[in-house]
């Protein structure tokens, strides 16, 4: 394990790079099949079909992964201290859920920095659902001296199925992480590596144009055209019965819809309508890819 | 006596499913011990903290003697497989058997003989099911395995007098151990009883009963705050959310910067309290400081908890902050259309719809109220713009509230942005209900608005779902009239409403809405006049006497008879209307036709006309009185007709061998209980 020593300028330095890579080396050796981001928009590790599709069926599967999301309505033009349309999830899924997972979580926090026994940690109700993806599960957020830096949640239902075994899903997330860690009050603070390239050289610029694009400059009436095009491709494919295609399909329109909702044109009615669509899309996605893997 | 011990071990469990298991688990066991006539000696004892479950009752009885009993048993004439499953749940063999002849016919019976049973063993084969029993309002499964559970469980403690209760609860055996580190799950502790159970947790500093944990953390902050001078809302739920997610509470006193006391303190209180679970503190004169109460669930040796949770609350009050300068500042006129916009409901038009509506009908109340029209209308105009705010799609829960403190900001008239902070207000049966006649104005206003808009699209309550919470808007309708004491003419206002809706090329079918949400409301009145703990013959007589124009009416003559009806002025009004209308109901079904108008031509005695002019006096008093009637003088009033009304019926017979004389009698009695009508018809009055 780390030395005294060691562990005492991990508190103060760890850098964003350093916090994923010690993640990284953590959960592979418990194991885990190491993955890269994939590479579409997504609105949350979740949607990478490592954890949707793979948490489907009853084939024993463990994973980690960093995930960029998108979340264009929580966009701020750079200028809030702590929300971004673009962040990082580093994600672990485990299936079936190990007893030890606690433990497990717990010393992951200790490989960057966090001793758990220094601070109030606590396992905060969050029952978690997400009606894109037809699915729900149980858990809690993981609070730190009163700050949410993990989602920790078993899965009791994916894509409109019940789950079995049950999978269990972790995400960090890295920015609040690294914020406590390094104790930033603000995200574009943030020491990305070990030469003193800061978060804001990385993201500040993408964050005032996305803003921009998101809110004010996305072309709406091209964009509901677009939906409509990738919901017929994905309904296609569905018919061909071919899932991951079809399910990258469904991640674009879910995509597509994000943008239009941060554009302020869907209404509320509408909303619920757009998101029963994506649903519709995904639970026959995942019901092909359970037929499949037999 | 005996001593019986139960622990479950799982991972954490929120604070409403340990509630849920706590009290779902005295019930069962109460049930299982009765059941079994097996006695208990105290209480059962349930316990909660995150990770842990327990059950310890320290006197049950040790065994239990079952009397001896008659078990019949399959008809002779049934298959043999019948009987061979009697013997077998018996656990007896065949030559214990009897046959008996009964009226059904034939049948095998057994008489089992007292028995003495062991409570032990009674548990042994009945806990698992008993745990089963537990009916999770939310649960869950993990793993490979198939119970469901509130979290994942990970052990059963389980001791009867020291000695293990052996059993499986799925894929659980039961031992006397347990895991003494919630965290890292490494360390396994056994023990023997309830009383070094509890000592051990107690040395770690764990309170493991959550009436103690309340009462130590109340205490503990209690001293805070008085060493700082300061003071808390004791918020009873927050309190007890807090007391069920801490197994070893201290209390931290920490603070932000004070320039974040700039914020309106409704989005500080609920940043803190809802949010976070803090304390939010305020000073001796009821204004928020910026010192905040955290109970942690740790020592806190380095200070590093304090520290971090100062951050995440100005990390959330920056954010804030950042919201507020941004929209104290939007123009509330300007953004007015942009409402056309937001989607009201499907059916009932954008929120830009609503608010024209809304301005109207409060501009017609506004007669009734004696209040500026022109301010009332500008209230209505801004009061939804505040949908639109960063900050009201952060804390949807201060919807009005950042209303009226934009308002405010931007110069507008106290009256007109208090009246759009409390226009969703009251927002159920205790909450506070607005004073000010504009804001009372308002708030009846958007109101009747959404209830004829849903009604009118049919999307009315129905017995078991109440989606878009019209009962609760109702009720608050009902309080904003009669806490207010107003007396407003609810018919006109809907079919004003209606017609605002017609105008906007929204048609609904004016009288199937006015009879479906007339009723409705009468239906709320009744129990909101419950509530208030009035007889239901009472409530039952105001409403059919009176409709929606006279809700105030109702509620205050129901309340007022319910005060009086067993004093001696009530007593005599009952019994002058009861003796009275007997007569008259027992003459149904003779052919007069009674109409209340007797003839004093027809008199024959001082009986009849004296009572013929106290009706006079009666009548007289009811026309006389205006709006503001005194109802306890009403009732005197009627009462006061006791002597004369007995008089008649101690020297008149009504019946009469002249059939005009006794038609005319009946027309005097009649007259009687209709005067009486002004107060209400007091026919359903039970005595």
């Amino acid at each position: 394990m780390v030395s005294k020593k060691k562990t005492k300028n991990l508190k103060s330095f760890i850098s964003f790079q350093d916090t994923i890579l010690n993640l990284q080396k953590y959960w592979s050796k418990k194991g885990c099949v190491i993955l890269q981001p994939y590479d579409l928009e997504v609105g949350a590790g979740t949607f990478h079909p490592a954890t949707t599709l793979r948490s489907l069926g009853p084939k024993p599967w463990k994973t980690a992964y960093v995930q960029p999301t998108r979340r264009p309505t929580d966009g701020r033009y750079g200028e809030n201290p702590n929300r971004l349309q673009h962040y990082y999830q580093f994600q672990v899924l485990i299936k079936p859920s190990p007893k030890d997972i606690k433990k497990m979580y717990l010393n992951s926090l200790s490989s960057i920095g966090i001793k758990h026994e220094e601070h109030d940690i606590r396992f905060v109700e969050d029952d978690w659902e997400s009606p894109t993806l037809g699915a729900a599960g149980l858990g809690w957020e993981v609070w730190c001296d009163g700050m949410e830096i993990t989602q920790f949640t078993y899965f009791q239902q994916m894509a409109g199925m019940e789950c079995n075994p049950i999978s269990v899903e972790i995400t960090y997330g890295l920015e609040r992480l690294c914020m406590f860690i390094q104790n930033k009050k603000n995200v574009y603070d943030l020491i990305w590596n070990n030469e003193g390239v800061l978060y804001k050289d990385i993201f500040h610029q993408a964050e005032k144009e996305f803003s921009a694009y998101n809110f004010e400059y996305a072309n709406t009436d091209k964009l509901f055209k677009i939906f409509e095009m990738l919901e017929g491709e994905a309904k296609s494919l569905i018919e061909k019965k071919i899932s991951l295609p079809a399910y990258d399909q469904c991640l674009k329109s879910s995509h597509v819809f994000n943008i239009l909702d941060a554009r302020g044109v869907i209404s509320v009615a509408q909303r619920a309508e757009y998101i029963a669509r994506i649903r519709d899309l995904t639970k026959k996605i995942g019901k092909i890819w359970v037929e499949t893997q037999n | 006596m005996s001593e019986f011990f139960l622990e479950l071990f799982s991972e954490e469990i929120p604070s409403r499913l340990q509630i849920n298991a706590r009290n779902d688990l005295i019930q069962i066991f109460k049930k299982f011990f009765d059941d079994n006539e097996i006695i208990i000696k105290g209480k059962i004892n349930i316990y909660s903290i995150p990770n842990r479950l327990i059950v310890y009752i320290n006197k049950v009885s040790k065994d239990v003697t079952k009397k001896a009993q008659e078990i019949r048993g399959p008809n002779i004439n049934a298959p043999e497989k019948a009987l061979e499953g009697f013997l077998k749940s018996n656990k007896i063999s065949k030559e214990k058997v009897i046959k008996k002849s009964t009226d059904k016919g034939i049948f095998f019976f057994y008489n089992k003989p007292p028995q003495k049973v062991k409570t032990y063993d009674l548990l042994k084969d009945n806990i698992a099911s008993l745990l089963l029993k537990i009916s999770w309002k939310k649960s869950m499964k993990w793993g490979y395995y198939d119970l469901y559970w509130g979290r994942p469980l990970k052990s059963i403690l389980c001791l009867f007098d020291k000695k293990i209760i052996d059993f499986k609860l799925n894929h659980l055996q039961s031992s006397n151990k347990t895991f003494i580190d919630k965290d890292l799950e490494d360390e396994v502790k056994s023990f023997n009883n309830f009383k070094s159970y509890i000592k051990f947790f107690k040395q770690r500093g764990v309170i493991i009963d959550q009436n103690k944990r309340k009462e130590f953390i109340t205490k503990e902050i209690n001293k805070a705050t008085n060493q700082k001078k300061i003071y808390i809302n004791f918020n009873e739920k927050l309190i007890e959310e807090i007391t069920n997610i801490v197994e070893k509470p201290k209390i931290l006193v920490c603070e932000f910067n004070k320039k974040f006391l700039e914020i309106p303190q409704e989005i500080l209180i609920i940043t803190m309290q809802y949010h976070q679970k803090y304390f939010p503190t305020f000073d001796d004169k009821k204004k928020i400081t910026n010192n905040f109460i955290v109970v942690a669930d740790c020592k806190d040796k380095k200070g590093l908890v304090k520290l971090g949770n100062q951050n995440v609350v100005e990390a959330r009050l920056a954010d804030a902050e950042f919201f507020w300068n941004r929209n104290k500042s939007q123009n509330l006129v300007k953004q007015v259309s942009k409402l056309k916009q937001i989607n009201y409901f499907k059916g009932l038009g954008s929120y830009f719809d609503k608010i024209q509506r809304v301005r109207k009908l409060s501009g017609i109340i506004s007669d009734e109220l004696l209040i500026s029209k022109e301010k009332i209308e500008i209230a209505s105009s801004i009061c939804k713009v505040d949908l639109m705010s960063d900050l009201v799609s952060e804390f949807p829960e201060l919807q009005g509230v950042m209303g009226g403190y934009f308002a405010r900001e931007q110069g507008f008239d106290e009256e007109i942005s208090l009246a759009v902070s409390e226009h969703y207000l009251p927002s159920g049966i205790d909450s506070k209900v607005p004073k000010k006649p504009y804001s009372i104005a308002l708030s009846l206003s958007d109101k009747i608005d959404s209830l004829v808009g849903f009604f009118g699209i049919n999307l009315k309550p129905t017995s078991s779902k109440d989606p878009y919470a019209l009962r609760r808007m109702t009720i608050s309708l009902l309080r904003l009239i009669i806490e207010n004491q107003k007396k407003i003419k609810l018919r006109d206002l809907i079919n004003y409403s209606i017609n605002l809706y017609k105008e906007q090329n929204y048609s609904f079918d004016s009288k199937l809405l006015n009879d479906e949400l007339g009723d409705f409301i009468l239906d709320r009145l009744k129990n909101y006049l419950k509530e208030k703990d009035i007889r239901s013959d009472i409530i039952e007589c105001s409403i059919n006497s009176h409709g929606i124009d006279d809700l105030l009416k109702i509620f205050n003559k129901s309340l007022n008879l319910n005060k009086n009806i067993k004093k001696d002025f009530g007593i005599d009004v009952i019994a002058i209307y009861k003796r009275s209308a007997n007569i008259l109901n027992s003459e149904r079904e003779s052919k007069l036709d009674i109409v209340g108008s007797a003839d004093p031509g027809l008199f024959k005695n001082d009986y009849e006309k004296n009572l013929y002019k106290k009706i006079h006096t009666i009548r007289k008093y009811f026309s006389s009185i205006d709006r503001d009637e005194n109802y306890d003088e009403s009732l005197k009033t009627l009462s006061s007709a006791k002597n004369e009304v007995n008089e008649f019926f101690d020297n008149v017979i009504v019946n009469d061998q002249e059939e005009i004389i006794k038609k005319n009698r009946l027309e005097l009695l009649k007259m009687l209980c209709k005067s009486f009508d002004n107060y209400f018809n007091f026919s359903k009055i039970e005595v």
